[in-house]
């Protein structure tokens, strides 16, 4: 905790480099899945791949899981396989729509705000 | 110390293991801070206090089910109702990152794809959808669902959706107000029993694939074929599964293509119906002019402006699956402020505390989807009926303890 807190003072000047890996080392828990790291702290175009899509292992995923349910129904249109795997589909899809989501919405110093309200960087003066 | 043999009392051993005031759970610590207040003014009735029932959440916590096909996750009707609740739904702090559930500072809204049995290789395996109830633990979902509603924490199985396994199980504590969404809520009878009020939003086939497109199109690995197909591959187990729990719904929010622009496919512009069943406990079905009456209103004229394709609602009394039910219809959009703040003005049984909530409430999230018609119109207006029922549980649940500790 306390390494966490050394590093929340400098993040102000983190943040002003657009450097996304050190700020993502707040949230601690995402150093357990770091192939998670690029998707949490998106911004609009600055780093990451494609911006419409979602993080790049779900979109792979989501490709081979269509191409999947496509063999599979190719050889028995109304088995079950073929409706598990069309399932899987729309799971993944599902799973990527809000993975965009989040990405949209994640602005890192709110994040940091949510957790640290009571830093300099987060103080709001309501009168 | 007196604190502490409450606490025994209550059997709540969550609240025990947050004694200091830390991060997680900020919620429930001002909850406890609160309950700490009410037992110093207590103190001289320190025999009674044993066997009274002011308690945090024992006993109070209301259960809410909401079915709706398709993943689970922060959805937009979550995010609505835990917005009139007050407060923002969040992510158990410091859990699983991929933990499905939400909690703020009166509601906990799990997912019930956690109760899945087979994970996704094992459904593979099997041939069974997500939908087929074989994929689910149904004695589980009951077993947890019962304890919480009993104020009891329990161990709830998470379903990772990325990595399609299941992992460790997180710790949910009673809360206010339990919401559980997912496929199959009121699929099992005795979860069914359970439910205080259940909600289902039935969206029809071609506003599904009109926001199946919109939600896909923008991944490489889809094509419109693929969407098509997954809707049909899926569309057998729907019927057979799923649906049929919309008989059991107290309310029913059925979304349906205009009927205002002929011939329209692009699923713009929605027709959306409020099916609200009579005589549930505590739930009064809004309605509009009289209820009972079959009414049908233009609120665009004179006094407001609209622009095309306008605004049309219509209430009336009907039968659904052989139940009395009261059905509130919007057709149409809403493109100023004054529009719908006059709409609100003339809904009855609202259950808003203060004129304009409804306005207010739709306005706060302006950005998400259905903000400008009657999905999220209705929306909202069962998220301030849930709280108006919830209040009225309370109330009734706590007139008879509290005159027990009088005598």
């Amino acid at each position: 905790m306390a390494a966490v807190t050394g590093v929340s003072l400098t993040t102000p000047k983190v943040l002003a480099l657009e450097s996304p890996k050190k700020v993502q080392s707040i949230k601690f828990s995402l150093l357990n899945n770091p192939w998670k790291r690029c998707t949490e702290f998106g911004r609009n175009g600055m780093y990451v791949r494609p911006v419409a899509a979602a993080p790049e292992g779900l979109s792979e995923k989501l490709a081979e899981s269509v191409k999947n349910a496509e063999e599979s129904c190719s050889e028995n249109a109304t088995s079950g396989e073929c409706a598990a795997a069309w399932d899987e589909v729309e799971e993944l899809s599902a799973e990527a729509s809000h993975a965009r989501d989040k990405k949209k919405e994640s602005d890192p110093l709110e994040t940091y705000c949510k957790e640290n309200p009571e830093t300099d960087e987060c103080r709001t003066y309501d009168n | 110390m007196a604190v502490s043999t409450v606490y025994t009392v209550l059997s709540l051993n969550s609240t025990c293991s947050i004694s200091k005031p830390t991060k997680t759970h900020l919620g429930f610590n001002q909850k406890q801070l609160v309950f700490f207040k009410k037992i110093t003014t207590i103190t001289t009735t320190t025999t009674r206090r044993a066997t009274t029932v002011i308690t945090c959440s024992a006993g109070n916590t209301v259960v809410i089910g909401l079915a709706a096909d398709s993943g689970c996750g922060k959805s937009t009707f979550m995010r609505r109702l835990t917005s009139v609740f007050g407060g923002a739904a969040e992510p158990p702090k410091g859990g699983n990152p991929d933990s499905n559930t939400l909690i703020s500072d009166t509601t906990t809204v799990i997912c019930l794809d956690d109760y899945h049995s087979l994970d996704r290789t094992g459904r593979k395996e099997k041939g069974v959808t997500a939908l087929d109830p074989r994929a689910n633990n149904f004695d589980l979902m009951y077993e947890q669902v019962k304890a919480i509603k009993n104020g009891v924490a329990v161990e709830k199985p998470i379903y990772n959706h990325v990595t399609g396994l299941i992992d460790p199980p997180e710790l949910i504590k009673p809360p206010k107000i339990f919401v559980i969404e997912g496929l199959h809520p009121m699929y099992d009878a005795r979860v069914r029993e359970l439910l205080d009020f259940s909600i289902y939003l039935d969206i029809s086939n071609e506003v599904k694939f009109a926001w199946k497109i919109q939600r896909d199109m923008a991944e490489r690995g889809h094509s419109l074929e693929s969407i098509k197909a997954s809707i049909e591959a899926r569309k057998p187990d729907f019927d057979a599964y799923i649906d049929p729990q919309k008989q059991y719904a107290d309310a029913v929010i059925e979304v349906l293509p205009t009927q205002l622009i002929p011939d329209d496919n692009e699923g713009k512009v929605l027709r959306v119906r409020l099916i609200m069943k009579e005589g549930v406990k505590y739930f009064n079905p809004v309605y509009l002019f009289d209820e009972g009456s079959t009414i049908s209103w233009i609120p665009c004229g004179r006094k407001l402006t609209c622009s095309y394709p306008g605004i049309k609602f219509s209430y009336g009394p009907e039968t659904y699956f052989g139940h009395e039910v009261s059905v509130l219809e919007m057709d149409g959009q809403f493109d100023r402020l004054d529009e719908l703040i006059y709409v609100e003005s003339h809904l009855s049984n609202i259950s808003t505390k203060f004129y304009g909530e409804v306005t207010q409430q739709m306005l706060k999230h302006a950005d998400f989807p259905g903000s400008n018609n009657g999905t999220g119109l209705f929306q909202t207006i069962v998220g301030l009926k849930i709280r108006d029922l919830y209040e009225q549980i309370v109330a009734s649940k706590t007139g008879a303890p509290l005159e027990a500790t009088k005598a």
